[in-house]
């Protein structure tokens, strides 16, 4: 069985729920397609899988594109920030981010969104250690992370009641 | 009306959130332009060296390269880096590309290729004769007799004394310190030094540039300073300004490492010479060593004081290094005096500094510029006097801070590269920051209990800080504002939203002049075609001043909306009141119409355009005050550090929206944990460095970060819009101290040299331990 | 940044994935997690062998202890109750510490292992559990000691496939205790120091058997049996575990880097060791 020496090849994924097929070269990292197919929301900060700031949710798992090849994802379902919110209606996580001043540069925010996703779905009542973790690997140079921290625990505590009221002084 | 406010002083979402949150293509970054290619630098591999030849024709005929640009086929235009207002006060030592370089990381070429692949193979081809000269690092090194000269070009200007290599040099002098500590009844003189902390922002510098339809040069980039970019660019590049436009989109944080025209030249020329959008975005590794950094400092500070506690004289000397270039060199360092002593109300202060060159990564603008430096010395020796005194830390300040009513009399000596303005403290929060971030630490319960079974001991400290909100006389900004049909207002401003929320403010400020609500103010800002000058996001100017351009915009044209009101109204416009998108009289038959009303009457009846901008700048520079308290708990076996808890309290006028202020404290705080605790950019014994990259340089990650208390002290500041002062950087400056401190407090050694790692801690223990000096 | 690669393949069997990487010679690299292949950056890789499709991500008792297949990740390891169950969650403590979770959802065992590392963090526990490897060659599987296959030259490691790690299981001892102690400069770190411990007690407090393993010290991660002959056959006291301190001392010869000296990882790595001596003494019920 001989393998074909190819310089491009095809992967075959779900992104967002979406079937998708990229055409790429062998050796393109995951990063590196995902803007080109123009998911913006997943940023370069360091290609060395440090900062977190191109995570995506590859089989709901966060994970780091930079250090990922294009062609591992055959097959897999992946999540962008792009595919949280449901048309105008944010992801509570989105909106705990908004609602607590959890957002400054906005450069990490969507690789925290995933990661705290993530973990409230497989977690749905964390402790703060916990939530700490699951933002561990994204680097934030603007929040000095209390207010994302707080956030997801917001988000955790509001899904526990889903009709509580929202803090009085936040206005959009 | 002040205490009706209605949308300042609320925490409203920032009005670009929702597309953050979403990862909406904001960013630089996050476009794609048909044609565009990739474009990058070749770093000089040598700290200090002249190139003989350049050997360009391998990699010109690799294909799909479109342009490449040597020294030979650029401009030779003296400018500096700085975003600075012009005339800019650091030095024109810099050049778009050069013949010799200056540090590691210097540029020698610059290629743009059709792919990032070819362009970095490109780069690879690129053979460079180097004559290699001897190079220097340390700074007093670099100022002995016999160094090598780093700027021996004739054409570069305003450099001090290229000789020696030194870029800028101040002295100021109040009073007379000799006579001053005659006086004292004890004086203290320390040594203080501080490390290399890089900006480490989130999305690296990244500009991209072409050639418009009309043979403009448009450069969309991350910058902090598009109007200064525009201005040095046209330059370099001899173009007219009117041919230049650069616009800012969305920036993931600058912290003062995009207070400088860094890329934007260099893409503009490639744009220029391949005729395609060209794309330079910097590599992690890059952003370490070929961008900016804040300068590394050697402190001699000496303090007089009287037995009962009161500072008669402070003498602060400095001898800094701004690395290769003198970019931000003299204004750095002037802040390190300025903003610095005169915390104290001592009649007599000193203050010289040296401001160096040497071979090492260029520094530049770094939140807090120039007063963490100068604050770490500071504090920590008013620490050990207060305690030699046997006077409460906490006491000792409260004694001695500035208050309400004082003339700073040493800014006006030490203005940003030229004579300054003398300062007048016309609000003062400091007493009560101090007071209640002592509550909030638990200063009353500090005792230190006995060691714990594992040698790790507690204790806290503590450090007082200033700042200044725009530079006096220099910083200024304007807007403009246009009605729309439905009521809503269009602002323009020049100013930079670096990530801070600057958009969100001005956008309250506007509405709450105008009584609209704050959905109805659309904002557009730092685009040099479309909106007008600002000077750009530093020295913590944009609520004070950008906002003052808005308030007093809004203010004009809130008077043109209440003239067409007023004759819709049939009443005089003196008598009628704006709020919640009406304009309503005050009388008690109370008739009103909408905003969008009034729009429409204008625009369509009166056929007019209401519409009109302003201009605004300070003649002085109203401190935000700042006090910080830090519990840490150290391992005696280790030397490792823990901070357990950070207490800040700051006043910076009125909180315009507090939850942003908070968000700002807590940012700055965790720059100043790092710089503090981890963070340095180290080089080799021949200006490599070592670690450019978050591997193996540790800022704070979720998991480090302390328990944090932040608290707003609001004050009302006459100079600022609603009371308004700033916020941004001063939460930086009384980190290092208050953690210094606390390790004095908790194991009884000193600690002065930044950063302080817990190698450097234990081997003081053992110090201790042994008798020695400390 | 790999724009040599012409083809990247997902071997379905270690056979398969053998024949590829033969064919392929030197250009040829296998990737699991790539979280270290992405970061090295040689661009001179010509063909890219993923292996997680090749059956290797398992963990499994066996007769004589665990085996562990290469492609499992670090949050697998993390997350499995039989390692838990081993060792006092020696290894699954460690794999906690490899990185942030995007780390350790891609990141592998035996990627971990054929990176050599000296600060990698499983390779400590694994020397100190005597932990073997297998390697499949084209002559087949052969099996040799963790501490052997760390010692080999990064080409050699490449050149082969590893397949599996096999734990053999420690001695069962009512009163044993395990400790992992990482230091580094900030949560989120590579080891400055590591050190992982296992003691079992006698009645009365002797040593039984002692393992004592540091990384970061040495090329490789370090067997500190001096310290180990310290301590066993004696009752564990604070003089008998400073001695252990003493020879892990003089073991140890760590270099100077951007992250520590070596003189402070020396200091490190007798306060680690005796801090790790004291949780297994704690663990194990044997108050010090």
């Amino acid at each position: 069985m001989k393998a074909p020496v190819l310089k491009t090849m095809e992967v075959r994924l779900t992104v967002n729920g979406q079937p998708q097929v990229w055409t790429i070269a062998p050796g393109d990292l995951l990063l590196d397609v995902l803007r080109r197919e123009g998911y913006f929301g997943v940023k370069r900060g360091c290609e060395n899988g440090e900062c977190g700031a191109c995570t995506i949710l590859l089989n709901d798992k966060p994970v780091n594109t930079c250090l990922m090849f294009a062609a591992q994802v055959e097959g897999c379902g992946i999540v962008t920030v792009e595919g949280l919110a449901d048309g105008a209606k944010l992801h509570p996580v989105q909106e705990a981010f908004l609602d607590h001043g959890a957002v400054q540069c906005g450069f990490c925010t969507p690789g925290m969104v995933l990661s705290a996703k993530a973990l409230l779905d497989k977690c749905p009542h964390p402790t703060e250690e916990q939530v700490r973790e699951a933002l561990g690997g994204h680097l934030c140079r603007c929040t000095g992370y209390r207010k994302p921290v707080e956030a997801v625990l917001a988000a955790a505590k509001k899904a526990k009641r889903p009709r509580a009221a929202k803090p009085a002084e936040v206005t959009r | 009306m002040s205490g009706m406010r209605t949308v300042v002083g609320k925490n409203v979402h920032r009005v670009d959130g929702v597309k953050l949150v979403t990862g909406g293509a904001a960013f630089t970054d996050d476009i794609h332009l048909p044609g565009m290619l990739y474009g990058k630098i070749l770093p000089s591999p040598h700290a200090h060296a002249r190139i003989r030849h350049i050997d360009t024709r391998k990699a010109k005929a690799l294909p799909g390269v479109h342009a490449l640009l040597t020294y030979q086929d650029v401009p030779r235009v003296p400018h500096t880096t700085a975003g600075q207002a012009w005339p800019e006060p650091s030095p024109y030592d810099t050049y778009l590309l050069d013949s010799k370089v200056r540090f590691v990381g210097d540029r020698v070429a610059a290629v743009a290729a059709e792919s990032r692949a070819i362009a970095e193979r490109a780069i690879r081809l690129i053979e460079v004769d180097y004559e290699v000269l001897p190079a220097v690092f340390e700074i007093e090194q670099a100022m002995a007799p016999g160094a090598p000269v780093i700027h021996d070009e004739p054409d570069s200007t305003k450099i001090f004394d290229r000789e020696h290599n030194i870029a800028g040099y101040i002295l100021r002098e109040i009073g007379d310190v000799e006579a001053g500590f005659r006086e004292s009844d004890l004086i203290v003189e320390r040594e203080f030094r501080t490390g290399r902390q890089q900006h480490c922002m989130l999305e690296p510098h990244v500009s991209i540039a072409w050639l418009d339809v009309n043979q403009r040069l448009v450069i969309r980039s991350s910058t902090q300073v598009p109007y200064h970019c525009r201005r040095q660019v046209a330059m370099i590049l001899e173009m007219p300004v009117s041919r230049v436009h650069v616009i800012k989109p969305r920036i993931g944080g600058g912290f003062g490492g995009k207070q400088e025209m860094l890329l934007e030249d260099i893409t503009g020329a490639l744009a220029v010479a391949s005729g395609r959008p060209v794309k330079i975005e910097y590599t992690r590794e890059e952003e370490f060593y070929m961008a900016r950094s804040r300068h590394p400092q050697i402190l001699r500070m000496k303090m007089g004081v009287k037995r009962d506690g009161t500072v008669i004289a402070s003498q602060l000397t400095v001898l800094a290094t701004t690395g290769a270039y003198g970019s931000h060199s003299t204004t750095v360092q002037g802040n390190t005096g300025s903003k610095v002593l005169p915390l104290y109300r001592a009649p007599h202060m000193r203050f010289e500094c040296h401001v160096v060159y040497t071979n090492c990564p260029v520094a530049g603008a770094f939140r807090g510029y120039g007063c963490p430096q100068g604050f770490f010395a500071q504090e920590t020796l008013v620490d050990e006097i207060a305690r030699e005194l046997g006077i409460d830390p906490v006491e000792f300040h409260q004694r001695n801070v500035i208050r309400l009513g004082d003339i700073d009399r040493l800014s006006a000596q030490l203005g940003e590269g030229k004579e300054g303005l003398p300062r007048v403290i016309r609000s003062c929060g400091l007493p009560q920051t101090i007071e209640r971030g002592a509550a909030a630490i638990g200063w009353d319960r500090r005792r230190k209990p006995a060691a714990n079974g594992n040698g790790c001991r507690r204790g806290m400290g503590m450090a007082c800080a200033m700042q200044g909100s725009g530079i006096a006389g220099i910083d200024w900004a304007s807007a403009f504002l246009k009605i729309n049909e439905d009521g809503s207002f269009f602002l323009q401003v020049g100013a930079s939203d670096v990530g801070a929320g600057a958009d969100t403010v001005l956008s309250q400020i506007a509405a709450e002049t105008l009584g609209v609500t704050l959905d109805k103010i659309v904002i557009t800002s730092g685009d040099t075609d479309t909106t007008p000058f600002d000077v750009g996001a530093y020295a913590s100017s944009t609520t004070i001043i950008s906002g003052g351009a808005v308030k007093k915009a809004a203010e004009k044209v809130r008077a043109q909306v209440l003239e067409v009101a007023s004759r819709m109204l049939d009443a005089p416009a003196e008598t009628l009141a704006c709020a919640n998108n009406e304009i309503f009289t005050t009388c008690a038959c109370r008739k009103s119409v909408t905003m969008t009303q009034v729009a429409m009457q204008a625009l369509y009846r009166e056929k007019t355009q209401i519409m009109d901008g302003a201009s605004h700048f300070n003649t002085d520079s109203p401190p935000p005050f700042c006090t910080t308290f830090a519990e840490v708990e150290v391992d005696t076996h280790t030397g490792r550090v823990r901070v357990l808890h950070l207490a800040t309290a700051a006043d910076p006028g009125t909180a315009i929206n507090p939850m942003q202020a908070e968000g700002q404290v807590e940012g700055a705080v965790t720059q100043g944990l790092g710089y503090a605790l981890t963070e340095e950019l180290v080089l080799d014994s021949a200006g490599r460095p070592l670690n450019p990259n978050f591997l193996d340089y540790k800022i704070f990650s979720a998991k480090d970060m302390p328990k944090l208390t932040t608290i707003l002290v609001e004050t009302e500041e006459p100079l600022g819009p609603y009371g308004a002062k700033s916020i941004s950087e001063v939460p930086i400056n009384g980190v290092a101290p208050a953690i210094a401190n606390a390790i004095f407090d908790a194991v009884g050694v000193r600690m002065r040299k930044l950063p302080i790692r817990p190698e450097d801690v234990l081997r003081a223990l053992g110090a201790k331990q042994n008798g020695g000096e400390q | 940044m790999f724009d040599s690669v012409e083809a990247f393949y997902r071997p379905a069997s270690v056979h398969e994935a053998l024949r590829l990487l033969q064919r392929g010679k030197g250009q040829t690299r296998v990737v699991a997690g790539g979280t270290d292949l992405v970061v090295e950056g040689d661009r001179s890789i010509r063909f890219l062998i993923d292996i997680t499709h090749a059956g290797l991500t398992y963990i499994k008792r066996k007769a004589t202890g665990l085996a562990i297949g290469a492609t499992t990740t670090m949050a697998e390891l993390e997350e499995s109750a039989l390692l838990g169950g081993l060792a006092g969650g020696l290894l699954a403590r460690a794999a906690a510490s490899c990185g942030s979770i995007q780390i350790r959802n891609m990141a592998t065992l035996g990627g971990n292992m054929s990176n050599g590392s000296p600060a990698a963090d499983m390779a400590v526990p694994l020397v100190a559990l005597d932990a073997k490897v297998v390697i499949a060659g084209p002559r087949g599987r052969r099996t040799m000691p963790l501490t052997a296959y760390l010692a080999e030259p990064a080409e050699m490691r490449r050149r082969s496939l590893l397949v599996e790690v096999a734990i053999p299981e420690p001695p069962r001892d009512k009163r044993a205790g395990w400790s992992f102690q990482k230091f580094g400069r900030t949560a989120l770190d590579i080891a400055v120091v590591s050190v992982a411990a296992g003691i079992g007690f006698g009645p009365r407090g002797r040593v039984k058997w002692a393992r004592l393993a540091l990384g970061a010290v040495a090329p490789a991660p370090l067997r500190i049996a001096a310290a180990e002959q310290a301590l066993v056959g004696r009752v564990m006291d604070r003089a008998v575990m400073a001695e252990a301190c003493a020879a892990v001392e003089r073991a140890v010869h760590p270099i100077t880097d951007v992250r520590a000296t070596a003189e402070y990882r020396t200091e490190l790595s007798r306060v680690l060791s005796g801090r790790a001596l004291e949780e297994c003494a704690g663990q194990a019920g044997w108050a010090l």
